[in-house]
């Protein structure tokens, strides 16, 4: 029996849906798994995979935290996250404003020296950071976590963000900013910055997330449990062998991960369309 | 009144003052862009030139001494340690693997996602959502799943009456799991370049090469692909760039190893500077992985020129 | 008691001369308006006036001071730009209000004078919404209402026209004519629009390549072009220009001298269709364009050149026809091989 145009349509979309949501399992299924896996005892997570854990283990979550001093590892990548992001929108703002507006001597000079930073990986200049940060005194602090992506080349990316989002604001409002008796820095503070909320958006967004999930460079600065971040102690649930405790490394990854999915539900778009300029640009 | 008198003009003339509004601008021009510069001279471009000088010395941090030896970090690591070629050519394999999948997998499900339908939101979430996830809690829970005989994979795969491989334990097996978790964790930020590519292309074109009696396949081979190039481009190169700087994903699922199977160029100069502490020969290599880069990144701008001409 | 000199002003970028040697003199209370075909640097000239653009020579008074190295918002200047420039993040009130409040005027003054320039420009009801929130005349009308809280000594106009519809703009226009009467203020006013220039200035600034062609009165400019350029940029439909050679035996037939001019010019309203008996030039209407009012003719003179005829009237005469057209010798323009006009003596003619 030949199917009528509709009913092919219809087949043909539920192959299509169905294809795609195969597709999609091992993507999602990590996160199920993950968050299931964290409620399970030690035993049962090495015993037949079921996504429902038998026996709901809440005592893993409280073992989190005595297992590590994990609140406040917790507390140091919220607060490392957050002054990264501040001063990276501080700064580059204030230079990719400049870099847009302002006709200065050497400005074009400038900007290929700092779009050299773009294609430099963290790994060739960790080695002297290294050096440079014990000079400072500041090994096993959050110094370095805080200034080498304001100032590496997370940060040149962050200035051409916005240096490429102002370059296409009319240029008029500022004329008529200074027209209006406005110095530079008010035209900056005052005109251009509120109009740009969705490049600054962009810019906090992606940020706050490179500095939440950096890894190599906690890894060769912190040396003290109580100084780690979110990542570093992740990578830490091992019994004195170096064997992972799975059922507690579970569970802190999915304290770890869970909120930030949230986060990225609610305002799927919004964090997409900002990963989507900062490809773009580059 | 009619007219300003030619000498009275001249006698009340101030003189140019200094700060002219040319150099004012100037000036607050470099002012706006200090903090950055600065930061970027002491954090970025100064460690960029030392590692240069320390690549000239045989520096171990164990030993504290430190002697000039001109070229021989780099004679070591491309003649005498074996280590290193087995790492350039994991490099290889990983970037190698990385990129295609990546990149055909990013294209397909652009296309499938390019245009509204009921769930097309749904779908680009979940695709998207371990690009928002740390690397570090990716490999986690991969290394979990891909575990041995316990693995979630292998007991699945087992109900299916297949006998999965010890992943992470064989160095191929290995090497593959690491690249295709690592595209699953990346591939949804191409996926989005892709969409806002095929987003931007006017729908006319492929109306009209419809209209014409263009097949699907045709559609996409003649018209969307090589609309598409400059982005396929951007990606290509972006892509090839960051599997070289892959450090944590491999660091938390295999720890370089089995038998240094994925040992690939940013661990293994973690490795030898933070772990053997050999400081002039990580800094060899840093340099090594420097003008890898740079070269992808001349090749990206020679390509792109000979795109646009 | 505000004039403004201009002397010998020059601008360039890196080896670009755009302004080049511009010598001016506005004024106190003069309407002047800067007009030219786009590129030719009226309002890069009129930036430089205010302050947006810096000066690489020359020297720039207004009143009694020397303001070359002076900042934008020190010169006593207020400027209405063409795409309004109102802060989207503020209300009409704020955005009418900001220029005070940077420089710090008390609130209670600022509110007074806001207040005022609002009855002025009707804005009363508009004052709490966002520039979102307006139409395009009335966002104009804040643009001018910013332009007057400040009591500036000179009103500067960048094109601010040219994004309204054409019912509007001549609404706008009378607007501006109306409110330079009552403010009295020295006002320079940048567009590409000739009936604009015509209709709003005490005199036109007509510039071409950053250099002044002419300056005068709009009436001079149209019946004494100092040359070419002038008299085809003034006049709409614009002045006929054609080789004296092509009609110097009509017009010696007619007794008019061509001195040593090359080129001659006709304005196509001055051109009136009469019988063959008093013709001057003959031609075959080659298109008739009906305007409503009468008719645009495109007549093929003998001499080859395509003359433009406005005819009013109904009785236009159809493609294909042969016309005679009349002029008085008053109205003939005459030029040299340079462009120039060969201005003949009133007296001799």
């Amino acid at each position: 029996m030949a199917l009528s145009q509709p009913q092919l349509a219809t087949v043909k979309r539920t192959c299509w849906m169905l294809s795609l949501v195969v597709v999609a399992i091992p993507f999602l299924f990590p996160f199920l798994w993950m968050i299931s896996s964290g409620f399970k005892g030690p035993t049962e997570i090495f015993g037949e995979p079921t996504l429902i854990p038998r026996t709901w283990r809440w005592q893993n979550f409280v073992e989190v935290f005595d297992y590590q001093p994990f609140a406040r590892q917790y507390f140091n990548s919220i607060y490392i996250a957050c002054a990264v992001t501040v001063l990276t929108l501080l700064l580059s703002s204030l230079a990719g404003y400049a870099l847009a507006r302002m006709r200065f001597a050497g400005a074009a000079l400038l900007m290929v020296f700092l779009m050299s930073a773009l294609m430099v990986p963290e790994e060739v200049t960790i080695v002297p950071n290294f050096f440079l940060m014990k000079w400072l005194g500041v090994m096993d602090t959050h110094v370095p976590l805080i200034l080498l992506p304001v100032f590496g080349p997370h940060g040149v990316m962050a200035t051409f963000l916005m240096r490429q989002y102002f370059v296409a604001l009319p240029k008029e409002l500022e004329d008529a900013g200074k027209m209006d008796g406005l110095s530079r820095v008010g035209i900056w503070w005052k005109i251009a910055l509120p109009m740009s909320r969705p490049a600054l958006a962009a810019v906090a967004i992606i940020t706050f997330l490179f500095s939440w999930n950096l890894f190599l460079e906690p890894l060769v600065f912190l040396s003290s449990l109580e100084n780690f971040t979110l990542p570093l102690a992740l990578s830490n649930f091992t019994d004195p062998y170096g064997a992972p405790l799975w059922h507690l490394q579970l569970a802190a990854t999915s304290l770890a991960v869970v909120p930030i999915l949230i986060v990225y539900l609610i305002a799927q778009r919004q964090i997409i369309e900002s990963f989507a300029m900062s490809g773009v640009k580059g | 009144m009619a007219s300003l008198n030619e000498t009275g003009t001249t006698v009340r003339a101030p003189r140019a003052p200094w700060l002219t509004l040319k150099r004012r601008e100037t000036i607050e021009g470099w002012l706006f862009v200090s903090p950055t510069l600065i930061g970027f001279l002491i954090f970025f471009l100064g460690p960029l030139i030392a590692v240069v000088f320390y690549s000239l010395s045989e520096w171990n941090l164990l030993s504290q001494d430190t002697t000039f030896v001109g070229l021989a970090n780099y004679e070591d690591a491309l003649t005498q340690n074996p280590d290193f070629w087995q790492v350039i050519r994991n490099s290889v394999i990983f970037a190698a693997g990385l990129v295609p999948m990546n990149m055909a997998l990013a294209l397909a499900l652009a296309m499938a996602l390019a245009r509204p339908f009921r769930g097309v939101v749904f779908f680009r979430t979940i695709f998207f959502a371990p690009v928002v996830t740390s690397a570090v809690a990716w490999a986690i829970v991969w290394k979990f799943l891909l575990q041995g005989d316990a693995g979630a994979v292998n007991q699945m795969l087992a109900t299916v009456g297949i006998d999965g491989p010890n992943w992470l334990r064989e160095p191929n097996w290995a090497m593959a799991a690491v690249i295709v978790t690592r595209v699953l964790k990346m591939v949804g930020l191409n996926m989005i370049l892709y969409i806002a590519a095929l987003q931007s292309i006017p729908r006319d074109y492929e109306e009209a090469a419809r209209l014409e009696g263009a097949s699907e396949w045709q559609i996409f081979r003649m018209v969307i692909w090589p609309l598409l190039a400059p982005t396929t481009l951007i990606i290509m190169v972006i892509t090839t760039i960051g599997s070289f700087k892959v450090f944590d994903h491999i660091y938390l699922m295999t720890g370089g190893g089995p038998e240094n199977g994925t040992l690939v160029l940013a661990f293994y100069i973690y490795q030898q500077a933070f772990e053997f502490f050999e400081i002039g020969y990580a800094s060899a290599l840093a340099m090594i992985m420097f003008v890898i880069v740079l070269a992808l990144t001349v090749v990206q701008l020679i390509l792109r020129q000979k795109g646009s001409t | 008691m505000t004039r403004l000199t201009v002397r010998n002003l020059t601008k360039s970028f890196g080896k670009i001369e755009v302004i080049r040697g511009i010598d001016l003199d506005v004024a106190d209370g003069e309407f002047v308006v800067f007009v030219g075909p786009s590129g030719c640097g009226k309002s890069t000239l009129l930036r430089m006036i205010s302050g947006l653009e810096t000066i690489s020579g020359g020297e720039l008074w207004i009143g009694d001071r020397k303001v070359n190295e002076v900042q934008a918002a020190k010169r006593g200047l207020a400027m209405v730009f063409q795409s309004y420039a109102l802060y989207p993040h503020l209300t009409v009130r704020q955005n009418m209000g900001f220029g005070l409040k940077v420089r710090k005027e008390s609130p209670d003054e600022i509110e007074r004078r806001v207040n005022e320039a609002a009855r002025t420009l009707q804005l009363d009801k508009l004052l709490d919404r966002y520039p979102r929130e307006l139409s395009g005349g009335q966002r104009q009308r804040v643009a001018i209402g910013r332009a007057i809280v400040g009591d500036p000594q000179v009103f500067l106009f960048d094109e601010p026209l040219s994004n309204l519809d054409a019912e509007l703009r001549v609404h706008m226009r009378a607007e501006i004519a109306a409110l330079h009467r009552r403010l009295g203020n020295t006002t320079i006013y940048v567009t590409h629009d000739q009936i604009e220039a015509m209709t709003l200035a005490d005199r036109i600034v007509v510039l071409r390549d950053g250099r002044i062609e002419q300056v005068g009165s709009p009436k001079e400019l149209y019946a004494r072009p100092d040359n070419v350029f002038v008299a085809q940029f003034i006049g709409s439909p614009k002045m006929n220009v054609c080789p004296v050679e092509a009609i110097r035996s009509p017009l010696q037939r007619a007794g008019f001298s061509t001195g040593g001019a090359t080129q001659a010019g006709l304005r196509p309203e001055h051109l009136r269709i009469v019988d063959e008996a008093e013709g001057i030039l003959c031609g075959r209407v080659s298109i008739s364009e009906y305007t409503g009012g009468g008719a645009l003719l495109h007549v093929e003179l003998e001499g080859a050149p395509v003359f433009l005829v406005e005819n009013s009237g109904d009785d236009a005469p159809q493609p294909g026809d042969i016309v005679h057209l009349a002029f008085s010798g008053s109205d003939l323009h005459l030029f040299d091989a340079e462009g120039r006009a060969c201005h003949r003596e009133p007296e001799l003619a």
